[in-house]
């Protein structure tokens, strides 16, 4: 089949990057998967994808929602079947044991995140992406994003300190009355 | 530490297999070819309405057209007008209505699929005449006693169409596809894909050609040019004189999707902007001409489609969520009216706000001050910036189940409107979850659902109602739960119907989305035990076996879908030992809650009433 004359070099440009981006996120199994689809989700609004650079962002803004989508059907399977159970963030067995060994805690810090400090975190050190297209994938202000980055950073200091010092105090929760 | 982050990255040394990839990709694409939309405003929900419909789109339907008829092929749209507020109703021929203007109190209209331009009174809200228009067209406009036509066939043209004789009496290239139009001064001002804006006079000479992008109507006495690189709009008067106004919305309003403004309109002297795509939503903004200031009004909700000034408020359409949104310029409050269909376009004639339907293709004359159902509109989640939304009417203190009216797919809320509103009036809550995206799975639907009513706290127990392909999120949702009062299938899709249709039209394009359950999941659900069922199946005679589907698709097809289609109704009536089914007469083409809502609203209002005994 014949594929829009936009959607070949879209697709040469990017679709390394988006499949890390798949991989950092749900792990190499179901990665591919995930990128076949933000793909082809992409040629079929292809329409919709702003020109120029803004289309990078487009697209990992389309790659944002196929593995949120993903995430959502892992845990609607696992509470029909109990087929499927998720186990935290998915770095430490992408890394392979060599590596997540060198990065155990940091991992180990990152999971204990709130998913948005994650995603913030991994847009901007792991995917690469620039603070205006950060911006545009999350759908918040660039200024937002500066702001966000800065507490996702020492949230995840504190994380680090608590498990380097051996804490092991369950996080502060507010007082029922 | 951002630099141990850095090297942390998990995926550093990871490379994607290109070709088993692409392979991939283009699997996909190859099934889902035919569904993607040839622009953001031709989506064709129309060749999912119904299986029948897509049948016979498939099988040429358009040689049946007669000219000049009053109304071709029009859709049934019984209830629509004995809503509240709603003052006329306006059938246009089947396929949609795809764009819409007005000369004095004449509605010119065209539609999708035929390619008709449609002339209606807006004081009588008839049709009065109907003209085949050789080419597709996009936009419509009027000036100088004629209907400008835009299209973007043969690389992009202007049709004028000369009422006085019925005809196009001048095509006009434009060097692109057309964007959006106006008539201005004495003008027609036209964009086109090339960055490009013609102005041209009425005897069809291209007057001038300058860069930049039209966006929507009239504002402060200018239309608004916008342009592509820095996102600065500016004004236009009808000498063609540029930039008197200049707006920078790229400084001074970081626009979400960066796609930049994309209409504009006047209220409260104020000229409000309107940005945004999909995926990022819709923002409204003001410029105050005054003291220059441009403020962010915020966001409204997702898929807003055109914006016009009414009675002193501002009013909105949105596609995604079906809904006419007023808000007052003033004191920024927001009213939320769901519409009973798939809405298009906003139209101010007559003295009168009019509401054009893409789908079922009709136009409503609207009473805003007539009670106008109103909606509760409840963000459950914005996840992704995709939020759940259940849209709430009725009232919670009547005693009643909770009625959860499932989407039918991208239908989603409009598919329900004229339901929802009736069961509205007897008390109970009525909520309709909506759906921006039309990939989700139904394991998805359910889950979102879920999450919705949990997060929102719309109580139970629940009725649940469900057309199409939204009985497969229904079954799941309903699957091992106590809060269950009662279930009612319309024309419920059968288990493995894509599948089945693949097999019967290779190569369809009207080919529905996947949307499907998996038969091992069907087989695992729970079923619904003596939960009350009701299974409100189609007519046969009126859609496989009709006369058009036959002689679109042959006697075998058609007696092959039929017979799988009642397989299913029967599997969904054998769900519960206390089910009941009925078999909806006298309906069209079309879904059964669109030509019968009033016998959905019978038996949803009788299974209410019988489980709150």
């Amino acid at each position: 089949m014949e594929t829009d004359h936009r959607f070949d070099p879209l697709f040469q440009a990017h679709h390394d990057q988006i499949y890390r981006y798949c991989v950092r996120r749900l792990g190499r199994t179901d990665a591919e998967d995930a990128t076949a689809e933000v793909f082809a989700v992409a040629w079929r609004r292809l329409d919709e994808m702003p020109e120029g650079d803004a289309g990078k962002a487009w697209l990992y803004g389309v790659a944002y929602r196929v593995v949120g989508n993903q995430y959502r059907s892992r845990r609607r399977r696992g509470s029909l079947s109990s087929r499927l159970t998720q186990t935290g963030d998915p770095a430490a067995a992408v890394a392979g044991p060599e590596s997540a060994g060198e990065f155990e805690t940091l991992y180990a810090a990152i999971d204990r995140l709130s998913a948005n400090d994650r995603e913030l975190l991994r847009l901007s050190s792991w995917d690469g992406l620039t603070r205006a297209e950060i911006a545009k994938v999350l759908g918040i202000r660039e200024n937002a994003v500066d702001q966000r980055l800065h507490r996702a950073r020492s949230r995840l200091k504190n994380r680090l300190d608590q498990l380097d010092t051996g804490s092991s105090r369950p996080e502060p929760k507010e007082a029922s009355a | 530490m951002i630099d141990l982050l850095e090297r942390a990255d998990p995926a550093r040394k990871i490379a994607a297999d290109t070709s088993r990839l692409r392979a991939m990709v283009d699997e996909r694409i190859g099934i889902s070819a035919p569904l993607r939309p040839l622009t953001s405003r031709s989506r064709r929900p129309w060749l999912i309405a119904a299986a029948a419909f897509v049948a016979v789109l498939a099988a040429g339907i358009p040689t049946l057209l007669r000219q000049d008829s009053p109304s071709v092929f029009a859709p049934e749209l019984e209830g629509i007008d004995d809503l509240p507020g709603v003052q006329a109703v306006v059938p246009l021929a089947s396929g949609g209505l795809q764009a819409a203007a007005v000369d004095g109190d004449t509605i010119w209209v065209v539609t999708t699929l035929q390619n008709l331009l449609q002339r209606v009174s807006a004081e009588s809200g008839d049709i009065t005449a109907t003209y085949p228009i050789p080419a597709r067209v996009e936009g419509v406009v009027v000036g100088d006693g004629r209907v400008w036509l835009m299209s973007g066939d043969d690389g992009g043209q202007v049709l004028r169409f000369d009422p006085e004789i019925g005809a196009v009496d001048l095509t006009l290239p434009i060097g692109g596809l057309p964007g959006w139009a106006h008539w201005f001064g004495d003008s027609l001002w036209v964009s086109n894909d090339q960055g490009e804006l013609l102005q041209i006079s009425a005897t069809g000479e291209i007057v001038s050609t300058r860069p930049g992008e039209l966006k929507g109507g009239e504002g402060l006495g200018f239309l608004w040019v916008n342009d592509p690189e820095t996102n600065l709009i500016s004004s236009l008067d009808e000498d063609g004189t540029l930039g008197e106004i200049e707006i920078p919305t790229r400084e001074g309003l970081d626009t979400m999707s960066g796609a930049g403004i994309r209409q504009v309109s006047e209220a409260d002297g104020k000229l409000w902007l309107m940005d945004g795509d999909y995926p990022w939503g819709t923002n409204l903004s003001t410029f105050d001409p005054v003291t220059g200031e441009l403020a962010s009004f915020g966001g409204i909700t997702f898929g807003l489609l055109d914006l016009t000034t009414f009675d002193g408020s501002l009013w909105l359409t949105s596609h995604t969520d079906h809904l006419l949104i007023e808000v007052d310029p003033e004191s920024g409050q927001i009213r939320r009216y769901p519409m009973p269909g798939k809405v298009a376009g906003l139209l101010v004639a007559d003295g009168s706000l009019w509401v054009t339907l893409y789908h079922p293709g009709a136009v409503l004359r609207i009473d805003p001050g007539a009670g106008l159902i109103q909606a509760a509109d409840i963000v459950a989640d914005d996840w992704n910036r995709f939020p759940h939304r259940l849209l709430c009417t009725g009232s919670d203190t009547a005693g009643g189940p909770t009625i959860l009216l499932e989407p039918y797919d991208w239908l989603d809320y409009g598919s329900w409107s004229v339901i929802q509103a009736q069961l509205s009036s007897d008390g109970y809550l009525v909520c309709a979850n909506g759906y921006v995206q039309g990939e989700s799975t139904p394991e998805q639907r359910a889950a979102d659902l879920d999450e919705a009513l949990i997060e929102t706290g719309v109580p139970g127990p629940y009725l649940l109602v469900a057309t199409g392909d939204g009985v497969h999120s229904t079954r799941l949702f309903a699957d091992g739960r106590e809060d269950i009062a009662g279930v009612v299938l319309v024309d419920p899709m059968p288990v493995g119907y894509g599948d089945f249709l693949d097999s019967l039209l290779p190569g369809t394009e009207g080919k529905p989305p996947e949307q499907d359950l998996d038969p091992t999941v069907s087989a695992s659900l729970e079923d619904l035990g003596g939960k009350p069922l009701v299974v409100i199946g189609q007519d046969p005679t009126a859609v496989f076996l009709s006369r058009q589907f036959i002689e679109g698709t042959g006697a075998e097809i058609a007696e092959a879908a039929n017979g799988y289609w009642q397989d299913g109704l029967e599997f969904y009536a054998g769900l519960s030992t206390e089910s009941d089914s009925t078999v909806a007469t006298g309906t069209g083409l079309h879904m059964v809650i669109w030509d019968r809502p009033e016998l959905v609203v019978k038996e949803v209002t009788n299974l209410a009433q019988s489980v709150s005994d």
